[in-house]
């Protein structure tokens, strides 16, 4: 394979100076560094909610209905009176919780199917026609169903999202796994009585996850959309909650009278999306730019 | 002396024949100068969605009864006050003991097939509707239906009735009459074949439906139109009902020209077509009434004093404002200019607003901070804020509240069946309040789950037997309080409908809680 | 070529049964009744409990799905609980809306695309490239029915450009058909374009550093040759390969644009489906979607190992 992957691989045992490096090599990289510092302003503000806004998200001043912004509401009030503001914050945590959780619980499962197809050769063939099964569905759709079937919750969004991206992140650690497993020094290790698990943990996944990350970023960006999709369709995270998409659902009724309610949660979807594509990008293109992830 | 008698007659004659004349020609001048509407044009109508199906025994949701009521017509049907007019019945007769009810039937009414309407067809109708439709327990106390002749229905009833002709009318369900061949066919299984005004033309279900003047159709003569009723005239030549989900979309199309009619215009965006000068927007009423039901048989609101509590939190204004500038207040359960209204007697249950009480109340329950769980969905707006709102007013009185919106499938099951773990949820109520009493029964049991209540049980009684109106007000009023006192349902609003069209293109719109076209015509 | 072909196709039957399988039971684990949507919502209990006999609801699932199996190995996909018409008549009804969604966005997407994507290599790390980057990587960013909703606003009510909603059948005439699809194809083709331009321009880069374009280069050939024979070819090849990807966005995605413009296509079929519960119709849609998609894939497996010999199969 390439450097990279032999990189990861010595990266296990190699001192910490090694990830020093990389690490600055990232920060040298214009779009990584754009790509961290919006993300990481909106992680920030999104952990901060409480401590910038003292307002309840859910508290309703019905008089103060469709309000425009102003000093007192930054981001003006949506139908019920509610601070737009405070529900773009808090809808912050939720949204990006949503996003980080899905694509973790993506990468974990792909990575469980994809290293297990891998390794075991027998069992490629058979797990390999189920994920083709689940990439059949298009992903919104399977979200849809996941999410219909197990109840109005955020953790239905969150399954309902991992499960229509694990078989993206199964299909690029499999590739990488495959790689890996025929080169010679898993061989060796085989011969000198090193288990499957050994095998799997300490030499096929280090090089798998290089890519791994990087898809990891880019379902980010997806999750974030497809929960903004969820929630126009109504069965997103449910009401009174405030999450970036509902947010916008709720006002997209009133996009030419309060335009304030769909414009600051929409933004924010764009703008952790476009992050996080910066993000991979930089990601990808430090570790290794001849990754060819579906971006 | 003769001649002479006879000639001032014959003056007199043409006297009067000269003055008819001029009369008649007085009138005729300023009738010709007002142009009659001609006939032809379509009228495109944006709304929701379309119908599910056009079988009218199974259609209950709007969208399914503003067109089956251009196709069909019944015996009897509303008029312009609601109240019950013969359509299809040219007389009806209720034998005294109000148990038996003959119907004269009007000759020569044509289906769209062509032939010729008959008692066969009526007994036929009311055969398939036992059989097939979700409201058939109004025929259950049938014990025969008797077509002596070609033009006469009778139907004899076990028990007295008094009100089963106003049972009859009914929009939701409606016994519109279907040709004899159908009588056979499964729910949702006909031809969708009628005597109304308009017959079915393209049906593509995501997209749009047509519907078609049709040229046989036979006008009842008396005086109309008059809501459903009267002489009714096809102008225009089609209707096109699309299928449009968005209300920006609608709102839309009704501004660029696309669409000429357009329904269900949330009332906050009723001032974007403020600047179209050819646009008439207005609020009809009555339409519907908003409640929230309260489930009697799932704890802790099987406790009639939780129930109470609820009901005393609840600020109707705050609701009104954000549900719809189309609501409006009104503590009863039917409408002020119905007969069944009983003003003062029913108020003291509406729009409370006394948390304090609601505390106190709770307190009497022994309230320990129990979940209690407000369930609505997504697809109707109104419905899910009410409920948001409802949340907050009762979280500030001390209770512990759960909201869970769930999709209308979903919802309306669980109100339905009683399942789903819902304490509180929310509709409205279209056609009970319009008709009165007899159509109000099944829903005041059915979706509150209400048990062993002999107070209602005792009064509904009285209510059917009853010949005299007085009495079965009397009935009514007791039902109505207990309702309310009970907080099986709460009532929030009454609420109009919203409807928005090109009055530049379009003349002869009546305001009606149900929309439709006839006695409409392109200008 | 005909053996590898069978075999694709014979690999794709479990992978549709499997797909026919999970929907059903996906399906069946919703909570909410069909029956009472298609009694209505104000009927008595003894109504609904007739239509769920009526409609075979009130056997047991697995009697369910084994019925389902049976009838599907005799052709016959359904019926529509609520439509009240056979699965394949609906989706075929549909069909032509979705499709002509798809094509007028791809035909719009991939073009585009490819041309940002290789002008933007070619131009690398200039203001150019960076620009037609950052245009990609917003096109990637936006929630689609934002632009969607902001788009008729502008194209449609304030501007009256382009009609706000609904489908035209191509009968009515070519233009009309295509007024009524653009701005939903086009707010659909920015992801893709975004992406296919990320794509192409990462792919060209790969190419334009391989040594044989350098020695094309050193043996005189013209830049535009190189570009243009080389590089390109090969770029196409992965064009091809993500079409597939394209298209099944295309199909998630139209189910947004679907629903704000009003198109009855099969995305907004399926979400009505679900929503309402119609097990048939969900069931049969989602089976005849995977089909398509499984047939698809397959057809680009095949284009690909056609137009790239040097890819070799297990």
């Amino acid at each position: 394979m390439t450097d990279a992957a032999i990189e990861g691989t010595a990266a296990q045992a190699l001192p910490a100076r090694r990830r020093f490096v990389l690490a600055r090599r990232l920060f040298r990289h214009r779009s990584f560094r754009i790509g961290f510092a919006i993300v990481a302003l909106l992680v920030l503000a999104a952990v901060l909610a409480p401590v910038i806004t003292s307002v309840e998200p859910t508290a309703m001043q019905i008089r103060y209905r469709f309000r425009p912004p102003s000093w007192q509401f930054p981001f003006g009030t949506d139908m019920f009176g509610r601070d737009v503001f405070t529900r773009v914050l808090y809808g912050a945590r939720l949204s990006l919780w949503i996003g980080f959780t899905a694509s973790l619980l993506a990468a974990i499962g792909g990575a469980l199917l994809g290293l297990t197809a891998a390794y075991y050769k027998p069992l490629d063939s058979l797990l390999m026609r189920f994920n083709d099964a689940l990439l059949a569905f298009p992903a919104i759709l399977l979200a849809i169903g996941i999410n219909a079937a197990l109840g109005p919750q955020i953790q239905s969004v969150i399954i309902a999202l991992a499960a229509a991206y694990v078989p993206r992140t199964a299909r690029i650690v499999r590739a990488s796994g495959l790689v890996i497993r025929e080169l010679d020094y898993i061989d060796a290790a085989r011969v000198s009585g090193a288990g499957a698990g050994r095998i799997i943990f300490r030499h096929m996944l280090p090089n798998c996850l290089a890519p791994l990350l990087v898809s990891l970023t880019f379902i980010f960006a997806y999750a974030i959309l497809a929960e903004a999709a969820l929630s126009f369709l109504g069965i997103g995270p449910p009401p009174p909650a405030p999450s970036w998409g509902n947010i916008v659902s709720e006002g997209r009724d009133y996009s030419v009278e309060a335009w304030w309610i769909m414009l600051f949660p929409g933004l924010g979807i764009s703008l952790a999306a476009l992050g996080m594509n910066l993000l991979g990008d930089g990601l990808r293109d430090v570790l290794d730019p001849r990754l060819k992830i579906e971006s | 002396m003769e001649r002479h008698k006879m000639l001032r007659r014959a003056t007199l004659r043409r006297a009067l024949a000269a003055a008819f004349a001029g009369a008649f020609l007085a009138a005729a001048v300023p009738a010709a100068l007002e142009a009659a509407p001609k006939k032809g044009g379509t009228l495109v109508y944006a709304n929701t969605s379309g119908p599910g199906t056009l079988d009218p025994q199974v259609s209950a949701s709007m969208v399914d009864l503003e067109v089956v009521h251009h196709m069909y017509e019944g015996l009897v049907t509303i008029d312009e006050t609601y109240a019950t007019k013969p359509l299809l019945a040219s007389s009806i007769d209720v034998a005294p003991d109000g148990k038996t009810f003959t119907f004269k039937l009007r000759k020569g009414v044509k289906f769209h097939s062509g032939q010729e309407l008959t008692s066969a067809d009526v007994k036929a109708t009311f055969e398939r509707y036992a059989k097939v439709s979700p409201n058939a327990s109004a025929l259950a106390e049938v014990e025969s239906y008797e077509t002596p002749d070609p033009y006469t229905f009778v139907v004899k009833l076990k028990t007295t009735n008094s009100v089963f002709v106003d049972v009859l009318k009914t929009p939701v369900y409606p016994f519109v009459i279907l040709p004899a061949d159908q009588k056979d066919k499964p729910a949702r299984g006909i031809d969708a074949v009628g005597t109304g005004p308009y017959k079915l033309g393209e049906w593509m279900k995501d997209s749009h439906l047509v519907i078609n003047r049709f040229d046989g159709y036979v006008a009842d003569e008396r005086k109309g139109p008059d809501g459903f009723a009267g002489a009714r005239t096809a102008y225009l030549d089609s209707i096109r009902y699309n299928f449009v989900p968005e209300a920006n979309a609608r709102i839309a199309a009704l501004q660029t020209g696309e669409a000429d009619f357009a329904a269900l215009i949330p009332p906050d965006l009723m001032k974007r077509l403020e600047s179209s000068p050819d646009i008439e927007v207005s609020t009809v009423f009555p339409y519907c009434q908003q409640y929230f039901i309260v489930h009697s048989q799932q704890a802790p609101t099987d406790n009639p004093l939780i129930r109470q509590a609820i009901r005393n939190v609840v600020a109707v204004d705050e609701i009104i404002a954000v549900t719809g500038g189309g609501a409006r207040r009104n503590h009863s359960m039917v409408y002020p200019d119905g007969e069944y209204y009983g003003g003062k007697v029913t108020e003291g249950r509406y729009d409370n607003n006394d948390p304090e009480k609601a505390k106190a109340l709770l307190k009497e329950a022994g309230y320990k901070g129990e979940k209690i769980v407000l369930q609505s969905n997504t697809s109707y707006g109104y419905m899910r804020d009410a409920v948001l709102v409802l949340a907050e007013q009762m979280k500030a009185a001390g209770m512990n509240v759960d909201v869970d919106i769930v999709d209308w499938t979903t919802n309306a099951s669980n109100m339905q069946k009683g399942t789903g773990g819902w304490n509180v949820s929310t509709t409205g109520f279209c056609s009970n309040p319009l008709l009165g009493p007899q159509q109000w029964k099944t829903m005041i049991y059915n979706f509150p789950h209400v048990k062993d209540d002999k107070v209602l049980d005792d009064a509904f009684a009285k209510f059917f037997a009853s010949l005299d109106l007085k009495d079965r007000k009397d009935a009514w009023l007791t039902i109505e309080q207990r309702v309310l006192d009970q907080a099986y349902m709460i009532k929030v609003s009454d609420r109009g409908a919203v409807k928005a069209y090109n009055k530049a293109k379009f003349g002869g719109v009546r305001p009606y809680y149900m929309t439709n076209f006839w006695d409409v015509y392109r200008k | 070529m005909t053996r590898i072909i069978a075999s694709r196709f014979a690999q794709a039957v479990p992978v549709m049964f499997l797909v026919a399988v999970l929907t059903f039971f996906l399906m069946h684990l919703l909570p909410g009744d069909p029956a009472v949507i298609i009694a209505g919502d104000q009927a008595s209990p003894e109504a609904i409990e007739r239509v769920r006999r009526q409609l075979g609801l009130d056997r047991p699932v697995l009697e369910q799905l084994l019925l389902w199996i049976f009838h599907l190995l005799q052709g016959d996909f359904g019926t529509s609980l609520i439509l009240n018409q056979s699965v394949v008549s609906a989706v075929a009804e549909r069909l032509p809306i979705t499709l002509s969604l798809a094509l007028v966005s791809f035909v719009i997407t991939i073009p585009v695309g490819i041309a940002l994507g290789v002008t933007a290599a070619c131009f690398r790390d200039t203001w150019f490239d960076a620009g037609v980057m950052a245009v990609a990587l917003v096109g990637v960013s936006l929630p689609n029915f934002w632009v969607a909703i902001l788009s008729v606003i502008l194209f449609s009510v304030t501007l009256g450009w382009l009609p706000s909603a609904g489908y035209v059948p191509i009968d009515r005439g070519l233009w009309p058909w295509l007024a009524a699809l653009i701005q939903p194809a086009v707010v659909l083709a920015l992801f893709q374009i975004g992406f296919l331009a990320r794509m192409t321009r990462s792919e060209m880069l790969e190419v334009l550093d391989q040594d044989y374009i350098r020695t094309a280069r050193a043996k005189g050939v013209t830049e535009w040759q190189t570009v243009a024979k080389h590089a390109f070819r090969n770029t196409l090849v992965s064009v091809i390969t993500v079409s597939g990807y394209i298209l099944s966005l295309l199909i998630g995605g139209s189910v947004i644009v679907e629903q704000v413009f009003a198109l009855p296509g099969i995305g907004r079929l399926l979400v009505q489906a679900i929503m309402a519960r119609d097990y048939p119709l969900v069931q049969g849609t989602m089976l005849l979607l995977g089909f398509a998609f499984v047939f698809i894939n397959v057809m680009i497996d095949l284009i690909y190992t056609a137009v790239d010999p040097r890819v070799r199969y297990d």
